[in-house]
């Protein structure tokens, strides 16, 4: 690979910015390619896990557990694509699960409040874009550390959650007041199928996926998420506004947790701001990780963290159909993560070395 | 046959509690002096309700309770504990607020991590009782509340009773780690390995947040389609359980039995897709655990209180409706 750098070089200025690497590969055979991406490693992980449960337990290929595997992940998913965004600028949000709670709960609230269905659920993602500016401007122009501001901000809004349900279940149904025609809309966007088939959430995570690696790896924004998350000296020499570039990303993140909590609610149409999402920071970030995102910024892809997620959902899944006791299970999730980055640090360490 | 018993169409009240602790009177209890003066004094007590999450959904119909017993009785009753089942956060609460204490009520988090604590409070002078859950290791007084083991083993018996005594069961719980959870699931299986023809499958550990806890019970449905049965341990399960059989158009093919009165687990009732849920009567105890204080306070001998349970049918159901 190395013997291609000069050539790489060269075309450099012409790709588009982020795309040093991929001019270097732009010769190398397409097997040889394949071999040396970066998500090989989790695709193939990914396999041999798909592989095993295929031969252990009847029911992991049948269409309805594929799509039911597909659904289960989706929500996890689209705040991947976000937390993907927050990462690579070399940040962190761990406020994403109360971000959810908040913003679906705000939601059901406004809709109980007899608020049409789009301008209820535009206020929700004004929510979470809120959430995401306050956590961008205090890690930036605060100088909090994004992994203590998001700390700070992950306890306000499960406590203003709290606050505006007075701990009570927020239910959404036809006798607290929601219109039925609404409420038949409003479920629809979370339990509905697409042509009678594909789950409405795993559309919405496809859409999510498809337009963050638009946004991340052909637009000038994108370079920019890179270039800050890289050397945020550099980035700023070069003249980019690194702390714009990261509010952008927390936004981001902020909208897309409130969208994935919107979405839950019309699933399960009631939550409780104490239990909603409680904890699901924790596996947002394993997932971005698995999928070969770097806690210090400047790597990732949205392949990868498409990948991420899919092992952590089929692991999930898997563990179920196999019948493995639930302690056991923990400890089988916990180890998986552990050795999935395990192989992709060691992979990628040989190939760069 | 006894088991008839549970079909009672309204709120079976229990009045079995294995009771550890023996009716007590202020007498034999070494109470503070400041307190002793303070009731002498007539002054309002400062009654103090440590619940293990002030954040879960039972939290408001307990302060609901607590407050209908500080105007009652007249008292200043607190109603405080941790955001979330936070041990440590319950315990340095309660060390801060000891010395303003006249009286304690609590719910533990743990029952090994509170019970020095309690014992604390005890020798400080402070009468502590337990409500909701209890703390049996503990020199707490008494406790009002139900019966964890015993609540599973009703809901155990009301699955027996819906599958006709035979079918493959699979047990449901938000956290089968909790002793709240362990406690209700031995009932439960106690009560179920009495029928030869019922045998329980598996636990299903699912999670607290609602995608997840429909997302696991969809899991194990496919892993094993002939269940007959889902046994929900809890609050939270059990609406998430309805609805995959609603969903999944297997209604009165596979019977849910489960807990507490959430309004999707009404709502299911009435629709017949739950067979039975048990209600705790949270709002119950909040009130006891004030009023068994206050008792103690004045003199009176206080015993354990169960606060019984509630089962809950297609049949009976529009009682809560109309509520």
């Amino acid at each position: 690979m190395k013997s291609n750098a000069n050539t790489g070089s060269a075309s450099k200025t012409l790709a588009e910015p982020q795309s040093a690497d991929r001019a270097k590969r732009f010769r190398i055979p397409l097997i040889a390619r394949l071999l040396g991406a970066k998500e090989t490693g989790i695709f193939l992980a990914l396999i041999i896990m798909g592989l095993f449960l295929a031969v252990s337990t009847e029911n992991f290929l049948s269409s309805t557990n594929l799509l039911n595997v597909g659904r289960q992940i989706s929500l996890l998913g689209i705040m991947a694509i976000g937390m993907a965004f927050v990462m690579i600028s070399g940040e962190i949000d761990l406020s994403v699960g109360s971000t959810y709670a908040l913003g679906g709960l705000g939601t059901g609230m406004l809709i109980l409040m007899g608020w049409w269905l789009v301008p209820a659920l535009l206020m929700g993602l004004v929510f979470g874009a809120v959430i995401g500016l306050i956590n961008g401007v205090l890690s930036t122009y605060g100088r909090v550390p994004s992994l203590i501001a998001t700390l700070g901000t992950l306890s306000v809004i499960r406590g203003t959650a709290l606050i505006m349900t007075g701990g009570q279940p927020v239910t959404i149904n036809a006798r607290n007041g929601a219109d039925p025609n609404l409420l038949a809309a409003f479920e629809y966007l979370g339990q509905g199928y697409l042509f009678g088939v594909i789950p409405m959430q795993l559309v919405f995570f496809v859409a999510v996926a498809a337009l963050g690696w638009l946004l991340l790896s052909r637009t000038a924004f994108g370079f920019r998420v890179f270039a800050v998350g890289g050397s945020a000296k550099a980035a700023r020499v070069s003249g980019i506004h690194v702390p714009t570039v990261k509010i952008w990303a927390f936004v981001i993140m902020g909208v897309l947790s409130s969208l994935a909590g919107i979405l839950s609610l019309a699933f399960m149409p009631s939550g409780q701001a104490g239990r909603t999402g409680l904890g699901l920071e924790l596996d947002v970030i394993a997932a971005v990780v698995v999928g070969g995102a770097s806690l210090t910024g400047g790597v990732g892809t949205i392949l990868g963290v498409v990948l991420g997620v899919l092992i952590i959902g089929v692991l999930r899944n898997g563990l179920v159909l196999l019948g493995i006791s639930p302690f056991t299970q923990e400890v089988m999730v916990g180890l998986v993560i552990i050795v999935a980055v395990a192989i992709d640090k060691w992979s990628t360490k040989s190939r760069s070395a | 046959m006894k088991r008839l018993f549970f079909f009672t169409a309204i709120a079976v009240m229990l009045s079995s509690l294995t009771a550890s602790g023996a009716p007590v009177n202020v007498s034999e209890f070494k109470l503070a002096p400041r307190i002793a003066a303070r009731v002498a004094s007539g002054e309002p007590l400062n009654i103090y309700v440590s619940y293990h999450d002030v954040s879960n959904e039972f939290s408001p119909f307990v302060r609901a309770g607590v407050e209908r017993a500080n105007k009652a009785d007249g008292v200043n009753a607190h109603f405080i504990g941790p955001v979330g089942s936070n041990a440590d956060a319950q315990i340095s609460e309660i060390e801060t607020l000891m010395g303003k204490m006249d009286g304690l009520a609590i719910s533990s988090v743990s029952s090994d991590a509170l019970a020095p604590l309690i014992d604390r409070v005890v020798a400080a002078g402070i009468p502590v009782i337990t409500f909701n859950t209890d703390n049996p290791d503990s020199k707490r007084l008494v406790f009002a509340g139900q019966d964890l083991v015993q609540s599973g083993r009703e809901a155990g018996e009301l699955m027996a009773k819906v599958l006709d005594g035979k079918g493959r069961v699979i047990i449901t719980t938000i956290d089968a780690a909790a002793q709240w959870s362990l406690d209700r699931e031995k009932g439960a299986r106690e009560a179920l390995a009495k029928y030869p023809g019922i045998k329980v499958v598996r636990t299903l550990n699912t999670g607290s947040d609602p995608q997840e806890i429909y997302s696991a019970i969809e899991n194990a449905m496919l892993a094993d389609p002939n269940i007959d049965g889902i046994l929900s341990m809890e609050c939270c399960s059990t609406p998430a359980a309805g609805e995959w059989v609603e969903r999944n158009g297997r209604t009165g093919k596979v019977k849910v039995v489960g807990f507490d009165l959430l309004d999707m687990t009404v709502e299911l009732v009435s629709k017949g897709v739950i067979q039975a849920t048990i209600d705790q009567a949270p709002e119950r105890q909040g009130y006891e655990a004030v009023n068994l204080l206050v008792k103690f306070l004045n003199g009176e001998t206080i015993d354990n209180v169960d606060t019984g349970v509630g089962v809950y049918t297609p049949e009976n159901i529009s009682e809560v409706i109309k509520k």
